[in-house]
This record gives C-alpha cells, sequence and structure tokens, in this order.
C-alpha cells in the first residue's frame, strides 16, 4: 500500500499542532516562543505539503467514525481544497516565524502561544471537511481560536475588548446562518457527506436550494467580509497582534470564499441565476466600499483591514461571474473566471501578510498605528519600507505587482463574458467592470497614501523618530512572503496547471474536456498578459536610459552632498509635509456623499476680543456609515427587546412556577392540535 | 495671393543690425562662459534692496532691452539656475538664504551684484540691520555700479556671461 501523500503530511500538521500546544503550555517564557513559532511553521510547511500534492492531483479521503460522536470525522482533500489548504499552509508558515520575534506582553504567555497552532490547524481543517459536521466542528474551531486570538494582544484594552465582542458576535451570527442552511440542506437531501450531497443535491426542490444558498451566502460572506457584513474586520484586525491580524486576513477570510466555492458551485451545482448575480453585486459593493474606506482611513491596520473588504469583494465579483457564465452555459468564461478568483486568493494572501507583517513591525517600532504619527521611516528601517513597497506595490494592483496578473485575468474574464445575453447580465457586468476598475485606481491612491505618509519623509512624532529595524526572525518571516509574492507577480503563469485542475474540480463540468478548454482560453488571455515581459522592459529601459544618460552627458556623475533646497529659509519640519489626513481629503470630498465624514472646527476666541483668535481645533472622523445605519438601529432594538424581558424576570417563584405550568399546558394543546 | 508672396520675397529679412559683440569676460570667468556655452539661466536674489534695482532688472528683461535674446533667461530657482543676480545690502535676514541660494545653485555658477548697495552697501553701509556687501557673504564674479544701474548696464553685464 502506498503512502498518501496528502493524508500523511495533515496527520503531521494535526501532530505538530498538538506538540506545539502542549510546548506552548509546558515550557518556560523563554523557550515557548522560539519552539511553537517553529514546530507552527513546520505546521504550515505541511499544510503547504498537503495543499501543494492535492493541486498535483493527488485525493485523499478518509473516515474516521469514532473520533466524534453520533457523525463521526470524514476528510476529503481535492484540488480547490488543495488552492485554501496551500495558501493557508504558507501564511502560517510566513507568521510563526515572524511570531517569533513579534510575540510580547500577554501574547507570550502560555494560552496565547498554545492556541496558535490549533487556529492554525483549524484553517487547514476546513477546507478539508468533507461532511456537514466535520466542517462545522471545524469551522466553529476556528471561530473561538481567532476570537481569543484576537483578545490576546491585550485584554485590559478597552477596544480590544470592544472589537472581540464584536467579532465573537458577528462570527457566530454567521455560524448560526451556516448552521441552518446546511442542516436544512442536509434533510432535504437525506445525507450529510459531501459525496452524497453532490449526488442529491439535483433532487432537492429549487426553493429549498435558494434557501440554503442565500442562508449560505450571508454565513461565509460575513465571514469573508462581504459588505454589509464586513463589520467586524475593520474592529478586529487592527487590534488583534498582527501576525494574528495577517493569519486573520489572508488565510481565515479565504475560507468563506471557500464554502461559497464548494457549496454553491460544487455540491449544489450551480443553481439560479440571480444567486450568482447576487454575489456578484454584493461583491462589486464590497470592493469599492472597501477601498473608499480605506482611502480615508488613517490607522495603519484599519486601512489594510478595509483593503481585505475590497480584495475579497473582487474575488467573490470572480466566483459571482463563474456562476452566472456556468448557469447560461459557457463553462470556459466559467473556469476563466474562476480561475482568476482562486488566483486572486492567492496573490491576495501574498500581498496582504506582507503588508500586515510590515504593519506590525511598524508599531513593533513606533508603538503607534496612526499614519498621521508616523513618517520618516525609511532611514530608521530600509527592510520594512522596502517590503511594505512590494507590498503596496502588489495591492494597488499596478504591473510588477503581485495582485496586478489576477486582477488583469478577472478583468479580462467580465470584458469576454459581455457575449453572454441576458438583459440583467448585460447591466451588471459592464458595470462590474467599472467598480473593478474604480477600486483599482483608488486603491494606488490609498497606498501611496500608506507608504508616503506613513514610512517615507519626515518622522511626525517622537515615536517615529526613534524608531528602530526589527529583529531577524521578523526580516525572515517578512523576507519569506515577499519572495512569494515576487514569484507570483512575475511568473503568474506557473500556478496556470494547479488551478486549473482546481476549477475542474468546483466546476464538476466534465473533467478532462473542461481543464483542456480553460487551456486554451487561458492561453489565450495570457497572450496580452506577460508580467515577466513588463518587469524586464521596465528594469531594461530604466538601465539604458541610465546608460545613456552618462553617455551623453560625457563625464561621470559625481555626487556632491548639498543640502535641501528649502526655498532658503530655515529647515523644512514635518509640519509642513503631507499628512494623512490631508493626502485624503480631496477624495474624502468627491465621497462625501458616500462616506458622510464627521468634521468640526472649534474655533477659541482671545478672552479679550471677539476678533482676535486664540486656538483652532480641527477634527475629523470617518465612521462606518453601513455600521451607523444597519448595526446601530439593530443594537438598539435588540437592547429595548432586553429591558423590556426584565419586567418577565421579576424574581418572583411562583411567576416562575406560572410560565412553567402555562408553556406544558401550551404545548399539550400544540401537541393534541398537530394529532 | 502671389503678390503677397513676391513682396515677401522681394523684401527678405528685415532686422536691426546685430550689435557690437560684448566685452569678453574676466579671465577668471572665461571657463565658465564657455561651459554655459551662450545659455545662462538667471535667478534673481534681492538680498535687501529698496526695489530700485529690480525696477530696472525687470525692464532689462522688457520688450526694449530683452536680454533674452543674448540668451539670458529668468528661472523660478536656483535648482535650474547658473547665475545669481544679487541686488541690496545683504541683510542679517537675507544672509544665510543667500548662502543656501548660492549652494542651491548648479555649478557652473557666476554671482552679479547688481547696484551700488550690492558691491559696497551703499547708502545703507554701517546699518544695523546690515551684515556687508554681496562679496562679504558669497564670492562676486561681476559688479553692475549704479543706483540703480541702467538696463543697458545690466544687460551688458549679462551678455558678457552668455558671450552674445
Amino acid at each position: 500500500m502506498s503512502v498518501n501523500l496528502v493524508g500523511t503530511a495533515l496527520a503531521t500538521s494535526a501532530g505538530l499542532s498538538g506538540m506545539a500546544a502542549a510546548a506552548a503550555l509546558c515550557s518556560p517564557v523563554r523557550v515557548r516562543v522560539p519552539m511553537v513559532g517553529v514546530l507552527s511553521a513546520l505546521l504550515g510547511a505541511a499544510g503547504l505539503v498537503a495543499g501543494g500534492a492535492a493541486l498535483a492531483g493527488h485525493g485523499f479521503s478518509v473516515r474516521m467514525p469514532d473520533l466524534l460522536p453520533l457523525a463521526g470525522i470524514s476528510l476529503q482533500v481535492d484540488a480547490l481544497s488543495g488552492v485554501f489548504l496551500a495558501v493557508t499552509g504558507a501564511v502560517i508558515i510566513a507568521a510563526s516565524v515572524y511570531g517569533i520575534g513579534y510575540a510580547a506582553g500577554p501574547a507570550r504567555g502560555r494560552l496565547a502561544q498554545a492556541l496558535w497552532p490549533l487556529f492554525a490547524f483549524s484553517l487547514l481543517l476546513v477546507p478539508a471537511a468533507a461532511s456537514v459536521s466535520t466542517l462545522l466542528v471545524a469551522w466553529e474551531l476556528m471561530a473561538i481560536g481567532s476570537v481569543l486570538l484576537v483578545v490576546s494582544g491585550d485584554p485590559a484594552d478597552g477596544r480590544v475588548r470592544e472589537a472581540g465582542v464584536w467579532y465573537a458576535v458577528m462570527t457566530h451570527l454567521g455560524l448560526v446562518t451556516i448552521l441552518i442552511g446546511l442542516v436544512w440542506l442536509s434533510a432535504a437531501a437525506h445525507t450529510e457527506t459531501f459525496a452524497g450531497l453532490r449526488l442529491a443535491a439535483a433532487g432537492v426542490s429549487p426553493a429549498v436550494r435558494g434557501g440554503v444558498f442565500v442562508l449560505l451566502l450571508l454565513g461565509f460572506g460575513s465571514k469573508a467580509g462581504m459588505a454589509p457584513l464586513h463589520a467586524w474586520l475593520p474592529r478586529a484586525h487592527p487590534e488583534a497582534p498582527s501576525p494574528v491580524s495577517a493569519l486573520m486576513s489572508a488565510a481565515m477570510v479565504n475560507l468563506g470564499v471557500y464554502g461559497l466555492i464548494r457549496f454553491g458551485l460544487d455540491l449544489l451545482g450551480g443553481g439560479s441565476r440571480w444567486w450568482w448575480l447576487a454575489t456578484l453585486v454584493l461583491g462589486a459593493l464590497s470592493a469599492v466600499y472597501g477601498i473608499v474606506q480605506a482611502a480615508v482611513a488613517n490607522d495603519l491596520k484599519r486601512l489594510l483591514a478595509y483593503s481585505t473588504v475590497e480584495n475579497l469583494g473582487l474575488i467573490l465579483v470572480g466566483v459571482g461571474a463563474a456562476g452566472v457564465f456556468e448557469d447560461s452555459g459557457h463553462p470556459l468564461l466559467a473556469a476563466a473566471a474562476l480561475t482568476a478568483a482562486l488566483l486572486h486568493t492567492a496573490t491576495h494572501a501574498g500581498f496582504k501578510t506582507l503588508l500586515f507583517l510590515t504593519a506590525g513591525s511598524v508599531l513593533h517600532a513606533t508603538g503607534t498605528r496612526d499614519l498621521d504619527e508616523l513618517g520618516g521611516l525609511r532611514a530608521r528601517m530600509p527592510v520594512t519600507t522596502a517590503l511594505f513597497a512590494l507590498g503596496a506595490l502588489g495591492a494597488a494592483a499596478l504591473p510588477g505587482g503581485a495582485g496586478f496578473p489576477s486582477e488583469w485575468l478577472l478583468l479580462q474574464s467580465l470584458i469576454h463574458g459581455l457575449a453572454v445575453p441576458g438583459i440583467v447580465v448585460v447591466v451588471v457586468l459592464p458595470v462590474a467592470v467599472g467598480a473593478i476598475a474604480l477600486s483599482a485606481g483608488l486603491a494606488v491612491a490609498t497606498f501611496v497614501k500608506a507608504l508616503g505618509t506613513g514610512l517615507l519623509a519626515k518622522p511626525r512624532s517622537a515615536a517615529a523618530e526613534h524608531a528602530h529595524e526589527v529583529s531577524g526572525t521578523m526580516r525572515a518571516g517578512m523576507g519569506v512572503v515577499a519572495a512569494a509574492c515576487v514569484a507570483l507577480a512575475v511568473v503568474p503563469g506557473a500556478t496556470a496547471p494547479a488551478l486549473m485542475r482546481a476549477t475542474a474540480a468546483a466546476l464538476r463540468g466534465p473533467g478532462t474536456s473542461l481543464a483542456l478548454g480553460a487551456t486554451r482560453q487561458l492561453t489565450a488571455l495570457g497572450s496580452t498578459l506577460s508580467p515577466l515581459l513588463v518587469v524586464a522592459l521596465t528594469l531594461g529601459a530604466v538601465l539604458l536610459l541610465r546608460a545613456g544618460l552618462t553617455l551623453v552627458s560625457g563625464r561621470k556623475r559625481r555626487r556632491a552632498p548639498v543640502p535641501l533646497w528649502d526655498c532658503g529659509a530655515p529647515p523644512l519640519t514635518a509640519r509642513m509635509e503631507y499628512t494623512a489626513t490631508s493626502f485624503a481629503e480631496p477624495l474624502q470630498r468627491v465621497f462625501d456623499d458616500v462616506l458622510a465624514p464627521e468634521s468640526d472646527i472649534d474655533v477659541t476666541p482671545h478672552a479679550e476680543s471677539a476678533y482676535l483668535v486664540e486656538r483652532i481645533a480641527y477634527s475629523r472622523a470617518v465612521p462606518d456609515r453601513v455600521e451607523h445605519r444597519l448595526y446601530n438601529p439593530v443594537l438598539h432594538t435588540v437592547r429595548r427587546a432586553g429591558r423590556a424581558a426584565r419586567a418577565l424576570a421579576d424574581g418572583s417563584v411562583h411567576r416562575y412556577l406560572g410560565y412553567g405550568f402555562g408553556s406544558v399546558v401550551l404545548l399539550l394543546i400544540v401537541l393534541a392540535a398537530a394529532q | 495671393m502671389l503678390s503677397l508672396l513676391r513682396k515677401i520675397a522681394a523684401t527678405g529679412r528685415v532686422a536691426e543690425p546685430a550689435p557690437p559683440p560684448p566685452e569678453p569676460a574676466p579671465p577668471d570667468l572665461a571657463g565658465r562662459v564657455k561651459a554655459l556655452r551662450g545659455s545662462a539661466q538667471v535667478r534673481c536674489v534681492d538680498a535687501g534692496s529698496c526695489n530700485g534695482c529690480e525696477i530696472e532688472i525687470g525692464q532689462a528683461f522688457g520688450p526694449v532691452y530683452d536680454a533674452e535674446r543674448y540668451g539670458a533667461r529668468i528661472v523660478a530657482s536656483p535648482r535650474h539656475a547658473d547665475v545669481l543676480l544679487v541686488t541690496g545690502p545683504v541683510t542679517r535676514n537675507m544672509a544665510e538664504p543667500l548662502r543656501r541660494t548660492y549652494a542651491a545653485t548648479a555649478e557652473p555658477r557666476v554671482v552679479i551684484a547688481v547696484g551700488d548697495c550690492a558691491i559696497d552697501c551703499g547708502e545703507f553701509a554701517g546699518g544695523y540691520g546690515v551684515e556687508g556687501a554681496v562679496g562679504d557673504v558669497v564670492p562676486v564674479d561681476l559688479s553692475v555700479p549704479g543706483c540703480p544701474p541702467a538696463p543697458d548696464q545690466i544687460v551688458a553685464a549679462l551678455r558678457r556671461v552668455t558671450g552674445r
């Protein structure tokens, strides 16, 4: 009997996760952090191997009926799971290595360190699940692990606690909708294994399937940061320790997309067109809303969290487009759109891990995330600045960055899809193309702001002035993921065979012919896109220009250090430069109606005359408008209902006995009527 | 139409006769004048002048005297300039900016002190706010005397730098 590589790797990662957790609980603090870091990185490597093997075509399936009462645990890994396993594994490696140098304060404690490998393993378990019960168990493990890790940074901090509460409530509401949807589906199909559901789903009535899909879209969408269910992201990501933010933002949110693809496209078999139009529209909305909020955010990690909302929105646009094309009988276009979505999942994971880790380094070195307080880090933290710039290039989707190939492919597949008939499609697709273009443009502005005001220029506070480069392990963690980003940016074509296998697994088409068709389609698209060539040409042009200039000027460049030209006045100060707020002000004005910013100018006149001004205070806040409009009324209603319900429980034993008696009588009446 | 063309052909180019060539630059300036090859970008620095010299410089670049036809051109930053036209006695507040401006000017650079005040503080010599003449602060290559100097004198000095 041959050894199954995927199974072995998954078993290894399970073992490593247990070992790391045990090591965290038992060892003294000095060896605890490095040991957990190394073991977790190995765990991630095992996940990467499992994912890679699955993408190379090795399948794996196992059923352990005794591991969990009633249902048992079933695991199955195909190429679609492989994409998410590999991405998650790679992110775990980088974040774990980085975490060795980063962990400080409460995050070095036993509990926080033990939770890290368990959370990492739960992330690997979700895409490997092969039954509804296994998926729900893994999903809940992931939710609990991430909630505890979010508050592990500084549980005494009020803002951290508030973020933890928001995240815990939202992730569990998401779990409830997923639970109801999946239980409903399993009951209707009389089976709970994925293999069984795949066969039985066609026999379930369309109304039930539609209802199940809506519930799953809400549940998985909230995990994927789909607007308007994104409210937890900009709260939880900034407050969590940076390696945790990286793991959540680059690996965990992807699993929402995985759930949607697995159930919507694979198990439910595509369904109706309105499912996917809804996904596409919500994705496009998330993309634009996320990046508009990111463009005006001043908190570096909040900005990155909103950028995650944007990118997951783009992925959802790809998934939605794939569903629409599949429904209208264009499997090649569907394969192209889904490939773009999966590629963007991988590239987004790459650059977002890099950005969160570098943001963590900035926070570690300066103690602040406020872009208005930063600046001047290029000279003090050259490695971090260079790597942040690399990540920002990817997030801005410019050629040479990691995000460019996938967004280009997504745009191409949508533009090719304009041939699909149907009046709604004809309206929605061009609007989606416009939304992607708008979000890409705003992403450039956002990351120019983050890099330009946050890391370049002059330091705007003492904290930024006394910053220092971070430790070796942190640089190693950032370096690993930076190398992956460069590889994805320069040779994205190398992932094509693996992604095609994953696409074929998700779309359930006639396997080989679809895969071959997708090759052709991709080759056709690929001919217009060669990132390697773009990078080589740009670099070549720059070198040629430089050589030419030296030749023309006819002498070697002599560098004489002269002071910066400051109009002759005493030296330029940090108060003269752009801040993040002032840089984003024009955008804020353009999107005034969307953002509804609250700005306030407070003028204090002099005591002796109203015409003399003593002090002007300007304050600005851009609250999340969706949160205000959508969540606050719900919260108020719940609070009011809770207060009203208090009247029912007044502490009288007689009354409680009466409630019990009344409900039994009511139940008997209902049962009698039902007979 | 044809008559117009014939008229143009018959008249030929009408221009004033070229003025006599400028005085050659002093020997220590000759190398720099050669390097500028007939084109000098000029930055004016008011180091404390009464604005009389500025008015005359304005005239020198106006349509009557038109220094630009000899290759001198006013620019907005010392980073773009080859020549500094400095006017006025150097006041205490302007001494450091003048030094910085000189440092910011691209090499080869030429400094022209315009007006009596720039040459020897003129009327303001010994004033409590005066640091000294331009030559006390930065090395001066050419001087244009007068209070204020006439525009043609300023143009003559610029022509010595451009060599045209």
